[in-house]
C-alpha cells in the first residue's frame, strides 16, 4: 500500500496534477491584513432557525407534544409573520496576514469560510470586529453577478468598470481576458448561452483582469478543465510575486496544499488551527478521515480487505443458493 | 500505512480547540496603525464618498444603458418594445379616462392633457420602485464587488432616463397628432418645447433623489416594497394625472380654508409641479401658463430631494448588504 494510495481513498476532491506540488516559501512581508475579534451575524427575515441548526453536526429532533388548538394557531402564526432569526456565522475571528504570504481556509461545509472571506474583503459588513487593510482586496467569486441577457463583451465592460478600470483600460485589456477565459467568438453572444464553464471562467478572467493589492478567492478553481486551472494558477502566482497577499477557499485539499503556504482551518464559525500548510492540512484530512460514517475505526486498507472479505462470502452464499435450487429443480424433474 | 493500524485517533473526531489568539486586541490595532492599514466595512467621509461616485460615472452610465438595453432582449421586437411600450400605455389610460368616463373633458385637449401625464408620471414611479429593489435587489452584486453603492440607485434611474426618451417622442407625436381630432383643440410647435429637456432633468434629479431615500428605507424594511404600489397609486390620483384634481376639491363640503390649503398642497407638491411644467410647455392650454413660480419650484424640489436623499443614503452605507 503505497501513500498515494491512501490519498486517492479520502472522501475529498483530488486533482492528480495536484498531488506532490507544494507552493513556493516567498519572504514575508510587513502586515497587510489585521483582522481583530470578527463577528458576522446573518439576519434571515422569513424563517426562524432551529436552535440546533447553528451548531453544525449537532442533531435536530421533532419532539410531539400535545399542544392546546389555540396556542398551535399562534405559535404558526409566529412561524410566518414577522419571523427573523439570526445566523451567527462567524464567531470571533483573529489573525494577522503579512505581505507575500497565501494563505488557505479550510473547513467542513458551513463552517463560515466563504462568510469570512467576504467580510475580509470589505463585502459583507461585520457584526462587530474591525478589519484594517492595505491597499484593496478583491474578491474572485464564481457567483460574481453579471447580465445573463447581455453578450460577454458587454459583460467584461461592465464587470472591468466595476472593479475600478477606466473605459481606457477595459479596452486595453479586453483582448487578454477573452484569451485568458479562452471563450473565442463566444464573447459576442449572450451570456446565457454559455455553459456553466464558460460563464465561470469569463468571470474569474473579469475579476482578475484588475491586479488586487489581496486577492480572494472562493472555489473558483473548481470549474474549468485543467488548462485552465493551470493559467490561473499561474496568474495567482503572477500576484503573489508583486507582494500581493492571496486568499484561497476551497474543497480541494490538494489545490490547497499546492497553492498555499499556510492554512486556517475554521469550525463552527471559529478558528481552531492557523499554522504552516503541512501541519493543518494533515490534521484536517485526519479529522475528515474520521467523520466519514459507518466506519469510524477502520483503515482505507482495512476497510478495503473487509469489502473483499463480505464480497467473497456474498459470492459463496449465493453460488451456494444457486446450486440449492438447481438441486431442487432436478429433484422435481 | 500497515493494515490494521488505527488510521485515526479518536480524538480526531474532533476538531481542535477555538484558537486562542497570541497578541490581545489592543496590540493588532496598534499593529495595524503602525503599518499604516486602513479600516474596511467603515463609512467614508461624505467628501471621500462623492470623488469615489464621480470615478465611478462610467460604471453607472454602462450598467444603466445595458440595464435598459437588457430589458427587451428576450423579445422578437428587441428594442421596438421601448416604443411600442408607452404607445399602447398611453392608448388604454385615454380609452377608460378620456374616451369611457371623459374624466378631464374640461380641457380643449383630454387626450394630450392625459398622455402627458401617464408618460410623465410613469417616469417618477418606476423611478421610485426601481429605486426601491436597486439595493435589496442586488444582495449577490454587493457581496462579490466593491464599489461606492450611489451607484446602484443612480443608474437605477438613469436606466429609466434612457427608456423615457423614445417615450418622449411618442408623446410629442400623440400631443400633435391629436390637435387634428375634430372635437380637439389644435397644439402648435413652438419655442417653449425647447425647454422640455430643461423640464426632465429637473424631473431626472428629483427621481435620484427619490430612489436614494427608498433604496435605504427597503434596504432596512423589505416590507416597505408590498406597501409602495398603493402609495404610488393614491400619489397618481392626487398629482392631477389623469384628471385636473383642483376642480374635485372645489365639489368637497369642508371649510373653505381647508378648501385653500389642500388646494396649495395639492398644486404645489412636487410631483404635481412637474406635471404642470411639462404641460406648460408642450400645450397651449388656459389652464397651464408658462409660470416662472413654477420653475423655481422645480427647481428647489429637485435639489431639495437630491441633497437630503444622497445624505440619507450614504449614511447608510456601510450597512447595505448585509441582509
Amino acid at each position: 500500500m503505497t501513500e498515494a494510495d491512501d490519498h486517492m481513498d479520502f472522501d475529498l476532491e483530488v486533482e492528480p496534477e495536484d498531488a506532490g506540488e507544494e507552493a513556493l516559501e516567498t519572504d514575508l512581508g510587513t502586515p497587510c491584513l489585521v483582522v481583530d475579534d470578527l463577528h458576522v451575524v446573518y439576519r434571515v427575515i422569513g424563517g426562524r432557525a432551529k436552535k440546533e441548526a447553528e451548531k453544525q453536526g449537532a442533531e435536530i429532533h421533532e419532539v410531539k407534544v400535545k399542544v392546546p388548538f389555540f396556542k398551535r394557531l399562534l405559535q404558526a402564526g409566529r412561524r410566518h409573520v414577522g419571523a427573523v432569526s439570526e445566523i451567527h456565522a462567524v464567531r470571533g475571528v483573529s489573525f494577522t496576514v503579512r505581505h507575500g504570504e497565501s494563505v488557505g481556509i479550510v473547513g467542513v461545509n458551513g463552517s463560515g469560510k466563504s462568510t469570512m472571506l467576504r467580510a475580509i474583503a470589505g463585502l459583507l459588513p461585520p457584526r462587530s470586529g474591525t478589519v484594517h487593510v492595505s491597499g484593496e482586496p478583491s474578491l474572485l467569486g464564481v457567483n460574481a453577478a453579471l447580465m445573463p441577457a447581455l453578450t460577454g463583451e458587454r459583460n467584461i465592460m461592465i464587470g472591468g468598470l466595476a472593479l475600478g478600470l477606466t473605459p481606457k483600460q477595459v479596452d486595453e485589456r479586453f483582448d487578454e481576458v477573452v484569451e485568458f477565459a479562452g471563450i473565442g467568438d463566444f464573447v459576442y453572444l449572450p451570456m446565457k448561452t454559455y455553459s456553466s464553464g464558460m460563464g465561470a471562467r469569463l468571470r474569474f478572467a473579469i475579476s482578475s483582469s484588475a491586479s488586487p493589492d489581496i486577492l480572494m478567492i472562493d472555489e473558483a478553481l473548481a470549474t474549468g478543465d485543467a488548462a485552465f486551472k493551470e493559467r490561473s494558477k499561474a496568474r495567482i502566482e503572477q500576484v503573489r510575486e508583486d507582494a500581493g497577499t492571496v486568499f484561497l477557499v476551497s474543497h480541494s485539499i490538494s489545490t490547497i496544499e499546492a497553492m498555499c503556504t499556510r492554512v486556517l482551518w475554521m469550525h463552527q464559525g471559529q478558528l481552531v488551527m492557523d499554522g504552516p500548510v503541512r501541519e493543518v492540512a494533515e490534521a484536517y484530512k485526519n479529522f475528515v478521515r474520521a467523520q466519514r460514517p459507518g466506519r469510524p475505526s477502520m483503515s482505507p486498507a482495512r476497510r478495503r480487505a473487509h469489502l473483499r472479505k463480505k464480497a467473497r462470502e456474498e459470492a459463496e452464499q449465493k453460488a451456494a443458493a444457486e446450486a440449492e435450487a438447481k438441486k431442487a429443480a432436478d429433484a422435481r424433474a | 500505512m500497515a493494515p490494521g493500524a488505527p488510521a485515526a485517533s479518536g480524538d480526531a473526531k474532533q476538531p481542535p480547540p477555538p484558537l486562542v489568539p497570541s497578541a490581545t486586541s489592543a496590540e493588532r490595532l496598534a499593529l495595524a496603525k503602525q503599518h499604516g492599514l486602513r479600516p474596511l466595512n467603515v463609512r467614508p467621509p461624505l467628501g471621500e464618498y462623492i470623488r469615489d461616485l464621480t470615478k465611478r460615472w462610467a460604471f453607472t452610465r454602462v450598467l444603466a444603458t445595458s440595464t435598459a438595453y437588457a430589458k427587451n432582449q428576450n423579445n422578437y421586437l428587441g428594442q421596438l418594445w421601448a416604443v411600442l411600450n408607452p404607445i399602447l400605455n398611453a392608448a388604454v389610460y385615454v380609452l377608460i379616462f378620456g374616451v369611457v368616463l371623459q374624466l378631464s373633458r374640461d380641457m380643449d385637449n383630454s387626450i394630450a392633457f392625459i398622455v402627458i401625464g401617464v408618460f410623465m408620471y410613469r417616469f417618477i414611479e418606476a423611478s421610485v420602485t426601481g429605486g426601491a429593489k436597486s439595493i435589496s435587489g442586488k444582495t449577490q452584486l454587493l457581496r462579490s464587488l466593491h464599489f461606492p453603492r450611489a451607484v446602484l440607485p443612480m443608474s437605477t434611474v438613469l436606466s429609466l432616463l434612457t427608456t423615457l426618451i423614445p417615450a418622449i417622442v411618442v408623446m410629442c407625436a400623440i400631443t400633435l397628432l391629436s390637435g387634428f381630432l375634430p372635437t380637439y383643440e389644435m397644439i402648435h410647435v413652438t419655442w417653449w418645447w425647447l425647454l422640455l429637456p430643461a423640464a426632465v432633468v429637473l424631473m431626472w434629479i428629483f427621481n435620484t433623489g427619490l430612489a436614494f431615500i427608498m433604496a435605504r428605507l427597503v434596504a432596512t424594511t423589505p416590507d416597505l416594497e408590498n406597501v409602495l404600489p398603493f402609495i404610488m397609486r393614491v400619489v397618481m390620483y392626487a398629482s392631477g394625472v389623469i384628471f385636473p384634481v383642483a376642480a374635485k376639491v372645489n365639489e368637497l363640503q369642508i371649510a373653505e380654508p381647508a378648501k385653500t390649503i389642500l388646494t396649495g398642497v395639492l398644486d404645489y407638491q412636487p410631483v404635481a409641479v412637474y406635471l404642470y411644467l411639462v404641460r406648460s410647455i408642450l400645450m397651449q392650454e388656459e389652464q397651464f401658463p408658462p409660470s416662472g413660480l413654477m420653475w423655481a419650484l422645480g427647481g428647489a424640489w429637485a435639489v431639495l430631494f437630491f441633497v437630503i436623499g444622497f445624505i440619507v443614503f450614504w449614511r447608510g452605507e456601510e450597512r447595505y448588504g448585509r441582509d
